[in-house]
């Protein structure tokens, strides 16, 4: 019975393909906006938990103020340097500052060459920034106090100029400099913050060892560096570690309290708020525009239902008269709403993930398909060819049959 | 003797029409035996309509009692009418009301999808109903593919197809052309006699009325007259 019902259901919707279309649409749209809110509400969750893993939620980034124009009227624009960070370092709460000068430098062997961001770090820089080293070893105070010429590669390089191989104590060339690898940093952990970046494209050397050989000093400020990356305690003493690098910065740079500062500080924690506010409020608007849409496509099937209703009063009234029960009428017209919503429902399923990826959002917008959406997506389709269906099928079986059959 | 098939007492029906009172069916009392062949003839509006239509438990009186092969129908609920309908009635009309976008085979069929419990061998009733109305080669043409007298043929196969114990037509030669009008009536009265199916018909027209062994009359809801006509030499 169930399956005769199914079938009828679709035989009769075949029987006007395109005013069944036009009715599937709005569902269609509805499902689909439902489908992709709910993705991106689930990404946005995703990459804010997996933001508090590790040291980002408690990271402080300081660099210069890039947007200072360099006009006759401002002094130059100031690198940050090295003596500072060691203040900084010492300063209550914080428990790593590490101070990166960064280039980008080909890495050469005998047998390849493969552009790659060279970091000058020092001890601090795996910890801040959630490496860890996978082979050998790192970066040490004596490697920048010697100016050793020694690299520690991410895994892009290894897999790129080593083919994988085992590098450690392999001889590469960055720039004109022959270095020695000492280690390897393991792949650098999904932190949904990277941008299309490839974070793994780096080699780490001693920040002396880069300044002196490769970059060259700075005319303004000695052992300069590219930024500084503070990493508190925990999250409550963000805000005191904040106000206390402003003092330090501003009374390194010459400036008073009343100046504007040429440097930037980006709290992560402050950072992240704000982009879940901006999630949030694109779902919001796309849950309301999905709900809506179901909504007006609800109301378009329960339209053509109702006409479909009329149009087969003089069929209802046959069908009762050889035998059907009220609730056979209910059923036939409910499953063919039901029919109509569930086919959009995959669609429309199709439809967002499709559209989605394509990828036009860019990397702002963070979506995660799993099953369970899918199948919220889908229940609510389900939920509208109930709750639509219901009144014209209802209507359906309250037909008196005599009016019904003698309907023109 | 075996009750009555049919045993209408006293039956009542009005409709306000226009600010005044229709008595559609003004006191019908009436027995319909087993095996019986019935004209029932008046003109529009003699209450003949409704009179079939509350013996096929699609019309509800006002007062009287209709019983059917033993059981009231006119208190019956309509899940319990929709499976009197079911198991003891065919319907024919004067419109065929086929559906025209399925087969003469699934259009006969159609009745059995709300048999419960269902008839075994379906199908194959279905094909039997169709051959006894001599339509056995057309069971796969679309209603639009046969002539008016063959669709009344399949809407007869479908009247028959749940083995009724009473088939009622309603004017089942209205559209239909004098010949074509005979071999229906020809083929009504040939169940009738070789199956002994009862049959109560509606019409106004006379000829067609004297197919059967028993005429009535109606008239502004009443039954005016109620004849037997002599059995036909077989």
């Amino acid at each position: 019975m169930g399956m005769r019902l199914i079938l009828n259901a679709f035989s009769s919707l075949m029987e006007r393909p395109l005013r069944t279309l036009l009715t599937m649409l709005g569902i269609i749209i509805g499902v689909a906006a439902v489908y992709t809110m709910l993705a991106i509400g689930e990404g946005t969750q995703k990459k804010i938990l997996e933001s508090l893993d590790g040291t980002q939620a408690r990271a402080i980034t300081v660099f210069p103020d890039w947007t200072r124009g360099r006009s006759s009227q401002q002094r130059p624009y100031r690198r940050l340097n090295e003596s500072d960070l060691l203040e900084i370092r010492a300063l209550p709460g914080v428990e790593a500052a590490t101070g990166t000068l960064s280039q980008e430098y080909p890495v050469i062997t005998d047998a390849t060459d493969w552009a790659s961001e060279i970091r000058g770090a020092d001890q601090d820089h795996l910890f801040a920034n959630d490496l860890e080293l996978e082979t050998g070893r790192g970066i040490t105070q004596t490697d920048i106090d010697r100016k050793e010429t020694v690299a520690v590669l991410g895994q892009t390089v290894v897999n790129n100029v080593f083919g994988g191989q085992y590098p450690v104590g392999a001889k590469i060339k960055i720039g004109n400099v022959p270095f020695e690898v000492i280690g390897t940093v393991a792949k650098a952990p999904e932190s949904g913050w990277s941008n299309g970046r490839d974070r793994d494209n780096f080699v780490l050397v001693p920040r002396s060892t880069l300044r002196d050989r490769l970059v060259g000093g700075d005319y303004l400020v000695r052992n300069h560096v590219n930024q500084y990356r503070i990493i508190g305690e925990d999250q409550s003493v963000l805000d005191r570690i904040e106000e206390d690098l402003d003092v330090i910065l501003r009374r390194s740079r010459g400036l008073s309290t009343a100046d504007a500062p040429d440097f930037r500080v980006l709290n992560f924690s402050a950072n992240r708020q704000q982009y879940a506010q901006t999630q949030r409020t694109l779902s919001i608007l796309l849950a309301t525009m999905g709900i809506v849409s179901l909504v007006v496509g609800g109301v378009g099937v329960m339209n053509i239902m109702l006409v479909s209703v009329t149009e087969r009063t003089r069929e209802i009234g046959l069908r009762m008269s050889l035998g059907a029960r009220q609730s056979d009428i209910l059923s036939q017209f409910l499953t063919e709403a039901l029919v109509i919503c569930i086919l959009s429902g995959l669609v429309g399923l199709g439809l967002g993930y499709g559209v989605s990826s394509l990828d036009f959002g860019g990397d702002d917008i963070d979506m995660v398909f799993s099953p369970e959406i899918a199948l919220i997506a889908f229940g609510s389709a389900v939920l509208v060819g109930v709750v639509f269906g219901f009144l014209p099928a209802q209507r359906a079986s309250r037909l008196n049959p005599v009016e019904a059959l003698r309907h023109e | 003797m075996s009750p009555p098939l049919i045993q209408t007492i006293d039956l009542r029906k009005s409709y306000a029409l226009g600010g005044s009172t229709v008595h559609a069916l003004d006191g019908v009392t009436l027995n319909v035996e087993k095996g019986e062949f019935v004209s029932v003839i008046g003109s529009s509006g003699s209450g003949k309509s409704t009179l079939m239509n509350m013996i096929g438990g699609l019309d509800q009186p006002d007062s009287g009692t209709i019983m059917i092969d033993g059981e009231d129908v006119s208190t019956l609920k309509p899940n319990a009418l929709a499976a009197f309908r079911s198991s003891k009635l065919g319907f024919v009309f004067q419109q065929f009301q086929l559906m025209p976008r399925r087969t003469a085979l699934s259009n006969v069929s159609l009745p059995l999808q709300y048999r419960r419990p269902p008839l075994p061998d379906g199908e194959s009733r279905a094909r039997a109903a169709l051959e006894a109305v001599g339509l056995g080669e057309r069971r796969h043409h679309k209603p639009t593919e046969l002539s008016g007298g063959q669709q009344q043929r399949v809407a007869i196969a479908r009247a028959l197809v749940g083995s009724p114990s009473l088939l009622l037509a309603d004017e089942p030669t209205g559209a239909l052309d004098s010949q074509t009008s005979k071999e229906i009536m020809e083929l009504l009265v040939s169940l009738n006699r070789s199956e002994g199916l009862t049959i109560i018909l509606i019409t106004h027209d006379l000829e067609v009325a004297a197919y059967a062994n028993r005429v009535i009359t109606m008239s502004d809801g009443q039954i005016i007259s109620d004849q037997r006509t002599e059995e036909k030499a077989a």
